[in-house]
């Protein structure tokens, strides 16, 4: 068993793999190339195909077919997708492209051919890419401009054949064609002189928006002459030269060319040039220039360069990555308006060497983890506009009156990314618009207030200055001030405070990563123009609606990473109308059914809430980390049928109860019948109630008591002198016999008839005496009237008998009567049997 | 059938990391020092030398390295990790290229052409601490897609 089986593990093995190739096989043919957006762009790099595959849709427009092995175009190689834009065929080892490989893509904008092996092109390869802008042909093994079959690309804009083996510059005749060449780049190649002639094509305005890259071709020669009367706008001859006097020669040869822009210098780790002799760049002199920039340039020998000399003319220079220590000699009539250093090795700001430029707009001076110190002061610069010293290692102190008072002009002070500035003095700088100090120390910014003159200043960075607020006149004097960005420094108390109530114009205000936990309610009250308002990465606990209420012009709020737990419904409804940003991710969001309108009012504000993944539920704590925006409101209503149920219930005991309530009576009487209750049977109760009452009040009798009680439901027979008693007996005997004794109950109808009836007080005497012979409760007494007070004492037994007993009173009221006739039926019913056995 | 069916599973998932492993490269090999690496890059490997390994010891030595381009770099960027018992203890991160100030020869280039660096490096450091351990340096673009990446494995002794 153990045998075979480890027989056929290798045979496993190999079928294994065979399934798994043959896989990885159908996978590629089925979908070889990545979809990045569907029928458009295809990217179908590295997948070792021979042409372009068959499932690229024609409406494809951009195809990436790099590093496939293509080998060569054959014509109408690309009739498929003909509606392409960008083709890329970096690294397809193509060698040859016959006439008319691009048939058909006329809508074709960029082609890269970077790195392919080229030994064979047609001489109509290139056919009707009518539309051409940017042909990429580095490390295509070109040996010669007139080789290559362009100059019917009149909609070239840019040609790039850097790395190739180009030996020389003549530019071929089909140039004239491409008016709207704006890039070429001969970069890496082969080019070791310049002749006159060789740019003969651009000749007068030609050339006049052109960029031609020259780096890193070995020069050793340029014919004076040969850039006479060429116009470019940018010549790039980076590590050209192999030594100094090679340079030094070769920028003479430049005599006679204008040029908007000229980049000299070398790179890192190319450094042929051994140093920064006298003159070397006197050529220049005969070269017209706007900008110059000179780049990775390490060998100076200080104080004797000449840097500036042939430069008078230029209006910007920037030197980037120059290892130049001090400023060199500057000659009387510099014209440079804009002078840029980055990365250089000045130890300290040369701001009176500096000061010589006296056209000087723009001075940057960045970058540099050498420059220290700022000692000197700069000297009458009436034009100066903008400083940036930004990046540096400068710590220095009296920033900035002392270095800065003789430059009227300035309105743009760059000093972020520094070590430490202290402030003292003030800033007398009347004209000053911007002003950033981010991520520089600030001494004594806090405590007093020294922005007083800046009344023009509109933005002001002290992002993380480790300044602390302490006093409300921080900001004092700042009336134009529009955007203030102070995020990362703290408050007195953590608090807002009234530290802004001076900047009335405010469009912008960052304060976040203050410690914050507290704003006051007057905080924001004159910022009614603030439109962004960035207070994340705070403690703040709660979102206080009457503090915020004065923002009414606030489109952006940033309220992320706080500690939030909800917007109260007062909160939401004082959101300004304006708002279209509202970010609250990162806070300790409640999503517990108790604040189900802010859960609502989030779901329903999708488009205005930011971040909204990062809006995550931190409590109850089954929902932690649910994104709240995924919550279900539905788990905090109860469902319509059990709300129907809970209503159909409650109805129906309503219902029930108003029914009980109705028909009291019918139901007490039925039970009544139904419990059979025989405790009287031996007596004969032949009516229910005897009637005491006077005759002159024999109208409310007839009308109100017998007609609701005797035609009522349950229906109660009543006992009444004119009607029931038997005729030819004396009247005491009916009363005894047929009142009494025959009724369970009496009813006394109490007036002042009924006081004034001997007959009456006679009836109540008896009934009183029945009543405690009987010993139950069976005097029921009605109030008809008010009675009259003195007749009513005159009674003796019968006041006494009211102020003991309860009675009930007739009102002629609908609600009194209803609860009238309500009592006395109870009190009728104490005691009714059924009619029938009553009876027996 | 089931024994089939595990040497699949097993294949599929060795296949992956098998395809994507690369040789590991000798740089220095001296008497108390060792250093070699590998790509970690897992579509391709790149080549290094080192000028003289005892120079490494000294502030500048020079190096050659070559690669050829899967993207553009306008710009570049390097992240160097000491990592020392497989805890990182050491992160460094610099940029190398930007569009507006190419120092480097290879700055600004595009995708598909080859590089090849020539050039002094300074460490920074003056002496190599003693023991064994890994530093994994990894060049990205400015779509943070990776250039070049390599674990060098320092055995000092």
């Amino acid at each position: 068993m153990f045998g075979r089986e480890g027989l056929s593990f290798p045979t496993c093995f190999v079928q294994s793999l065979a399934t798994l190739f043959l896989s990885q096989l159908m996978a590629s043919s089925l979908n070889p190339c990545v979809e990045e957006i569907t029928n458009i762009t295809y990217r179908c790099m590295e997948l070792n195909l021979s042409g372009v595959p068959a499932e690229i849709p024609p409406s494809t427009q951009n195809l990436d077919l790099s590093f496939n092995p293509l080998e060569s175009l054959t014509s109408n190689y690309f009739s498929a997708v003909p509606a392409l834009r960008f083709l890329d065929l970096t690294r397809c080892h193509i060698q040859t492209i016959e006439d008319y490989a691009f048939e058909d893509l006329h809508n074709l904008l960029t082609l890269i051919l970077t790195a392919n092996p080229l030994w064979h092109l047609g001489s109509k390869a290139f056919y009707s890419l009518t539309s051409l802008q940017k042909l990429v042909a580095v490390e295509d093994n070109i040996s010669s401009l007139a080789d290559l079959p362009i100059g019917h690309l009149q909609t070239l804009q840019e040609l790039n054949v850097a790395k190739n083996n180009v030996d020389s510059l003549k530019l071929p005749k089909y140039f004239s064609n491409l008016t709207f060449l704006q890039f070429l780049s001969l970069k890496s190649n082969k080019i070791s002189s310049i002749s006159i002639g060789d740019l003969h094509v651009l000749q007068g305005e030609k050339g006049r928006n052109l960029t031609l890259v020259l780096s890193m071709n070995d020069i050793k020669y340029i014919q004076l002459g040969s850039f006479e009367g060429i116009h470019l706008h940018e010549l790039s001859l980076r590590a050209c030269f192999e030594n100094t006097s090679v340079m030094k020669a070769c920028i003479q040869g430049l005599a006679g060319l204008q040029v908007n822009r000229l980049v000299l210098g070398e790179f890192r780790n190319i450094a042929r040039v051994e140093d920064f002799s006298n003159g070397l760049l006197d050529g220049l002199c005969q070269v017209q220039l706007q900008e110059f920039v000179f780049i990775c340039f390490q060998r100076f020998d200080n104080c004797t360069d000449t840097l500036f000399d042939c430069l008078v003319n230029t209006s910007t220079v920037r030197l980037v990555d120059i290892y130049l220590n001090q400023v060199s000699a500057v000659p009387t009539a510099s014209r440079i308006h804009q002078l840029e250093c980055r990365t250089c090795k000045f130890s300290e700001v040369p701001a009176l060497k500096l000061s010589s430029f006296k056209e000087l707009r723009v001075l940057r001076i960045t970058k540099s983890k050498y420059l220290t110190g700022f000692r000197q002061k700069f000297m009458d610069l009436p034009n100066l506009e903008v400083l940036d010293l930004s990046e540096n290692r400068l710590s220095f102190i009296q920033c900035c009156s002392f270095y800065l008072d003789e430059t009227p002009k300035l309105k743009h002070l760059n000093l972020s990314f520094n070590s430490v500035i202290s402030m003292s003095g003030g800033l007398p700088l009347n004209e000053l618009v911007s002003l950033d100090f981010q991520h520089s120390k600030l001494d004594s910014l806090g405590t007093v207030p020294v922005f007083l003159s800046l009344g023009k200043l509109i933005y002001l960075d002290i992002s993380y200055t480790n300044t602390h607020v302490e006093s409300q006149y921080t900001f004092c004097g700042l009336d134009s001030l529009q955007v203030l960005k102070m995020a990362g420094n703290s408050f007195k108390d953590n608090n807002l405070g009234d530290s802004f109530t001076k900047l009335t114009q405010l469009l912008t205000l960052d304060v976040s990563s203050c410690k914050l936990i507290q704003v006051s309610l007057s905080t924001f009250s004159s910022l009614g123009k603030l439109q962004k308002l960035n207070i994340s990465h705070n403690k703040l606990l709660t979102f206080d609606h009457s503090a915020y209420k004065p923002l009414q012009a606030l489109t952006v709020l940033d309220f992320s990473s706080n500690q939030l737990t909800v917007l109260t419904e007062k909160a939401l409804e004082s959101l300004p109308s304006s708002l279209v940003h509202l970010d609250l991710s990162y806070n300790l969001l409640d999503c517990s059914c108790n604040h189900l309108s802010f859960l609502k009012w989030a779901k329903e504000h999708g488009e205005l809430l930011w971040s909204t993944e990062l809006m995550v539920c931190n409590s109850p704590e089954h929902l932690k980390n649910v994104s709240m925006l995924n919550f279900d409101l539905s788990s905090c209503q109860l469902s319509a049928v059990l709300v129907a149920v809970y209503v159909g219930t409650a109805l129906t005991g309503v219902v029930f109860l108003f029914l009980i309530y109705k028909y009291y009576f019918n139901l007490y009487y039925g039970l009544v019948l139904l419990s059979g209750c025989r405790r009287y049977a031996d007596r004969d109760d032949t009516y229910d109630a005897f009637v005491i009452h006077s005759s002159k009040d024999i109208e409310w009798v007839r009308k109100e008591l017998v007609e609701t009680l005797e035609k009522g439901v349950p229906p109660f027979q009543l006992c009444l002198h004119y009607r029931d008693f038997t005729p030819g007996v004396p009247v005491a005997s009916n009363i005894i016999h047929e009142g009494f004794l025959s009724s369970r109950k009496v009813i006394a109808v109490i007036s002042n008839h009924f006081m004034e009836s001997k007959w009456c007080s006679f009836e109540f005497e008896i009934a009183q005496s029945w009543q405690f012979v009987e010993g139950r409760a069976g005097i029921i007494l009605i109030v008809l009237e008010d009675v009259d007070k003195v007749l009513l004492r005159r009674k003796l037994g019968l006041s006494r008998y009211l102020k003991r007993n309860t009675y009930l009173e007739w009102k002629d009221r609908e609600i009194s009567r209803h609860l009238f006739w309500r009592q006395l039926r109870t009190a009728l019913l104490d005691g009714k049997t059924e009619p029938g056995r009553g009876g027996n | 059938m089931k024994m089939l069916n595990v040497a699949i599973l097993i294949l599929v998932l060795f296949y992956p990391s098998l395809s994507t492993k690369w040789p590991t490269h000798p740089v220095c090999k001296e008497n108390d020092l060792e250093i070699y690496y590998k790509s970690c890059d897992p579509v391709q490997d790149f080549a290094l030398s080192i000028d003289g390994c005892s120079n490494i010891l000294m502030n500048t030595f020079n190096i050659r390295a070559a690669t050829v381009l899967r993207h553009n770099i306008k710009e570049l960027s390097i992240k160097v990790n000491l990592i020392l018992n497989g805890k990182s203890i050491l992160e460094y991160s610099q940029k190398l290229c930007e569009p507006n100030g190419r120092r480097f020869i290879f700055c600004g280039k595009k995708k598909g052409e080859h590089i090849y660096y020539e050039g002094p490096v300074t460490l920074g450091i003056h002496e190599i601490p003693q023991g064994e351990y890994t530093v994994s340096v990894m060049l990205y673009n400015e779509d943070h897609l990776t250039i070049a990446c390599a674990d060098f494995t320092i055995k000092k002794k």
